[in-house]
Order: structure tokens, then C-alpha cells, then sequence
């Protein structure tokens, strides 16, 4: 399956939950912000938010200094 | 407003959007800037800047040198004073005709209902701190108080910026999760300088009610990466089990 993880282009296996996501990409940030398709995904939804074809998804690591 | 005031503000209030109306609210408003930091360095001037009538500004550290790649609020000459201290004296050299008040604590849940129920309430809270749990006691006062919490956070190049309004968008802590890892503390300043600037222009729509929830930053997380300058943001939503926020009915 086709998407764009961080602004490049990957393939990635079907059936893929954010959880395999970030197994998959080794996302070591444990505060990490997952965004689909420009929506915000709470992170007790990464298990049953399924990746789906053509999906722009980014991994952003918050930024909490001031 | 003076003749003076009316000179000092003229090229905005010559904005349609803000207008002598619009410069009498701000000349009514009261602001509590909490931190006196990188961010707080580039909010607190521009709101002083635009006449922002009372800046209640929190912070309980001492000007260092290593503050002063970002914080520019402070100078060399303020190296070892209060942050506040430096902080309104730089405020008011830029604006001395609005009131500053310098609050030299560490915000806790024990001292915030007091500092907003100072003697001209405040209507907005503007984050400029670098810490979760500062954070969550500006949250939580932010929904008592039913007053806006302009969140900004910035790490290395990058900076956060999202307006946090009771009963209209999620609350801080519905999307921003206690960290489990330590922030590393690398920053440039201007990554402070971007970040602060879209919270004080935030305030400032808030404060006069300008355009739409969607216009200002309301149940949007901006996201600012300053290594490939890219500005997004990502749509936000109540966590309905949020436990701080869940009580409260999103006025639709």
C-alpha cells in the first residue's frame, strides 16, 4: 500500500494500524503526535486507526520549551 | 484615549479590523503572560507594542547568560536580576503609558486563581513557559476562569501554537500528553521570535473578536518547522474522555 509518511513516498504493508506505523518506521519518540490526513490522532485510537491507500501521515515530536 | 495614544496606535487603528473601537479594547485588556523566557521575550513586547492596557507578567527565575541567544527581553546589563524585574523595565521603555504588573512566582495551583483575579481581570492567558506542569495549572485556570490559554512551545527550529478556548475547542491537555521523556533544551531564537509573534497576533484576534474560530488558531495545532520552513497545521478535536475537559459542552 502506497502513502506518504513525513513527506516521502513509502510502501507499506495492507492492514497496518498506527501502532505497526511506528514499529515499522522505529519512531522512538514516546511523546510523539500522530496526524493523518491533517487530523490529530489521539493516541488511544492508534490501535483501531487504520492506514488506508494514498494516507499523508506525519509523526511530529512536540515542542514544549518556551 | 489621548491624542498621544491616538498617534502612538495610528497605523492600526487605520486597520478596519481594529479601528478606535477596536484600539479602547485593547487599551481595556488585560493580559497574564506566563514566562519571561524566549517566548514571553517577543509576546510581551508585541502586545505591550500594541497596547495591551494591563501585562501582568510571571516568572520566577534570574536573567543567566544563557538566556540571552533568545530572551531578548533582557541584556547583559540585566544579567543576575529578576526576569521580571528586567521585563517590565524593557516594557515600559517601549510603552509606559500601560500597566505592567512583574508576579516573581513559580505558577502553581495555589496562586493562579489569585494572579487572574487581580484587580482588572484577566482575559487571556499567554503561555511563555517550558514546562508540562506549568502548563497544566494554565490549562485548568484557563477552563475555571472560561478565559482563552494561547499555547506556544518551541524546540530547536521548530515551534507550536494553538488557541485553547473553553467551551469552543479541546483543552490543552486533551491533545498535549505529560512527557515521558526529558526536552532536549537546543534552541535559536528565532524559532522563539516566530512562534511568540503568531501567539501575540492570536491574543490580539481573541481580545477583539476578530474573524471566525477557523480564521484564529481554534481547534488547530500550528506546527512550525523551521529547518525546511514549513508552516502546517494539523485539525484538532475534544478528547471526550479528557479528564480535565470533559465536563464542558462545546458550544457548537
Amino acid at each position: 500500500m502506497n502513502i506518504e509518511l513525513n513527506g516521502l513516498k513509502e510502501k507499506i504493508p495492507e492492514n497496518y494500524n498506527i501502532n505497526n506505523l511506528i514499529d515499522l518506521f522505529k519512531e522512538g519518540d514516546p511523546d510523539l503526535i500522530v496526524e493523518v490526513n491533517n487530523r490529530y490522532i489521539f493516541p488511544k485510537n492508534y490501535k483501531t486507526t487504520m492506514i488506508m491507500e494514498n494516507d499523508t501521515i506525519e509523526f511530529i515530536n512536540p515542542n514544549l520549551g518556551g | 484615549m489621548l491624542d498621544s495614544d491616538t498617534r502612538r496606535y495610528e497605523r492600526q487603528i487605520i486597520l478596519p479590523q481594529i479601528g478606535s473601537e477596536g484600539q479602547a479594547t485593547l487599551g481595556k485588556a488585560s493580559v497574564l503572560i506566563a514566562g519571561a523566557g524566549g517566548l514571553g521575550s517577543i509576546s510581551s513586547l508585541y502586545l505591550a507594542a500594541a497596547g495591551i492596557g494591563h501585562i501582568l507578567i510571571a516568572d520566577y527565575d534570574h536573567v543567566e547568560k544563557s538566556n540571552l541567544n533568545r530572551q531578548v527581553l533582557h541584556s547583559e546589563a540585566s544579567l543576575g536580576i529578576k526576569k521580571v524585574e528586567s521585563a517590565e523595565s524593557r516594557i515600559k521603555g517601549l510603552n509606559s503609558s500601560i500597566k505592567i504588573t512583574p508576579v516573581q512566582k513559580i505558577l502553581t495551583a495555589d496562586n493562579i486563581d489569585s494572579i487572574i483575579d487581580d484587580v482588572d481581570k484577566v482575559d487571556i492567558i499567554v503561555d511563555a513557559c517550558d514546562n508540562y506542569k506549568t502548563r497544566q495549572v494554565l490549562n485548568q485556570a484557563s477552563i475555571r476562569h472560561g478565559i482563552p490559554f494561547v499555547f506556544g512551545g518551541v524546540q530547536g527550529f521548530n515551534g507550536m501554537v494553538s488557541c485553547f478556548v473553553p467551551r469552543r475547542t479541546p483543552c490543552f491537555e486533551c491533545i498535549i500528553k505529560p512527557p515521558k521523556k526529558k526536552a532536549d533544551k537546543g534552541i535559536i531564537g528565532a524559532a522563539a521570535g516566530i512562534t511568540a509573534s503568531i501567539q501575540a497576533m492570536e491574543t490580539i484576534k481573541l481580545l477583539l473578536n476578530i474573524g471566525t474560530g477557523a480564521d484564529r488558531l481554534e481547534n488547530r495545532l500550528l506546527r512550525i518547522s523551521g529547518l525546511d520552513m514549513k508552516i502546517k497545521s494539523i485539525s484538532l478535536e475534544p478528547d471526550p474522555d479528557c479528564p480535565v475537559c470533559r465536563h464542558h459542552v462545546i458550544d457548537n
